[in-house]
């Protein structure tokens, strides 16, 4: 899901490329001096065709939106469970670990990681996509915003919990 | 002229057009066959212009590293510049082929109004008494299809005047950011309004092309 934005912030940084050389162009004193309302018209395509990008990307936004609110209520559903019987079980029983075992706790740490891993991560998103068209450097630094930011946010947190559940799994 | 050849005996479900509505029929599916051929064209022609602003670019940075080199390497280098040139100008006559069918493309269209502009008068003449006229097909009196022809024409006429002179300058010009618009212009086309499509697709409802 998360590789699917990269072409689309691409292709923004390369419209808004378009953009910023058609403010710096004087179009008067070029041989396109002849054609009235040009550098308007152009700029109105580049506008829909920008508008057209960012629809694309809030439609992957909502999918991405929908991953967190889906996570979140299912690790909210463990923790409530976890309090219903956190006083029968008392806090030592919790912080218990073994070999083979991890603790009540540990994996209750894990699911949060997981949860705060995919808030952080469409928070940012979503403020990568505050875009406004006065500010064309911005926008063409989208694609490495977007690196950045999932650099910042390593989804080895799911994974490695994935993998620390799946070998206590197998564990006889 | 073409005479129905449903078999004898066998009564059409729908009254047979006629010569009027047929050609404006026929023209309305020319409409949308042009305008597909125009956007595959422009597709090419894009990929075309987006190789000569490379060619360009990596020129000039050639160029300007030549310029910072001593002058005797410089002599050496400059054997390397023709194979550039010769990219540059297979790009520029690749180009050239390509405004130069849709500039075909373009003077069908005009046609196709010239010809609907005839049928207009056609119809004038025919019920020059002030009969009322009926519509061809559904709603649209029949200068209406004039006036969508003449409107969609008119905009692949400027468009095709643009391209000509991004033609002529996109292989010429060193400012980058220039050539960016060049590019920039061909790819999105600004003198085709985005009603184009939807004047397209109503000519095609109208005419019976589409269904609801």
């Amino acid at each position: 899901m998360l590789t699917a934005f990269m072409p689309l912030f691409s292709s923004l940084a390369n419209l808004a490329e378009q953009m910023q050389s058609c403010q710096k162009v004087t179009f008067a004193s070029t041989p396109l001096r002849d054609f009235p309302e040009l550098a308007e018209q152009l700029k109105h395509k580049q506008r829909c065709a920008a508008e057209t990008l960012l629809e694309e990307l809030m439609g992957k936004m909502a999918g991405l939106q929908r991953v967190r609110d889906t996570v979140s209520s299912s690790v909210g559903t463990v923790f409530q469970l976890y309090e219903q019987h956190a006083d029968g079980l008392g806090l030592e029983a919790s912080l218990q670990r073994s070999a083979v075992n991890p603790s009540l706790a540990d994996m209750l740490e894990w699911l949060q990681d997981i949860e705060s891993y995919y808030r952080h991560l469409y928070l940012e998103s979503r403020l990568l996509l505050q875009i406004r068209y006065e500010n064309l450097p911005e926008m063409q630094a989208l694609p490495q915003a977007w690196e950045r930011m999932l650099e910042h946010n390593r989804q080895d947190v799911v994974q490695d919990a994935l993998l620390k559940v799946s070998f206590f799994l197998e564990a006889p | 002229m073409a005479v129905p050849k449903s078999p004898a005996g066998v009564t059409p479900r729908r009254p047979v057009l006629s010569v009027s509505a047929r050609k404006i029929k026929d023209n309305a599916a020319d409409w949308h066959n042009l305008m597909m051929k125009w956007e595959t064209l422009n597709d090419n022609g894009f990929a075309t212009a987006n190789k000569i602003v490379n060619v360009k670019i990596a020129t000039q940075f050639k160029d300007n590293n030549l310029e910072i080199e001593c002058d005797s390497i410089a002599s050496d280098s400059g054997k390397q510049l023709p194979d550039y040139n010769e990219e540059l100008e297979q790009c520029c006559t690749q180009l050239l082929e390509t405004l130069e069918n849709m500039s075909k493309i373009q003077m069908k269209m005009e046609k196709l109004s010239t010809t609907t502009k005839g049928i207009c008068d056609l119809e004038t003449y025919n019920y020059r008494e002030g009969a009322s006229r009926p519509p061809l097909f559904h709603t649209w009196p029949t200068t209406y299809f004039y006036e969508v022809s003449l409107k969609l024409s008119e905009m692949y006429k400027k468009e095709l005047q643009l391209k000509q002179v991004i033609v002529q300058e996109i292989a010429h010009t060193v400012d980058q950011d220039l050539m960016m618009v060049y590019l920039s212009a061909w790819l999105y086309q600004p003198y085709i309004e985005n009603s184009n499509k939807l004047l397209l697709e109503s000519m095609l409802l109208e005419t019976g092309h589409r269904l609801l």
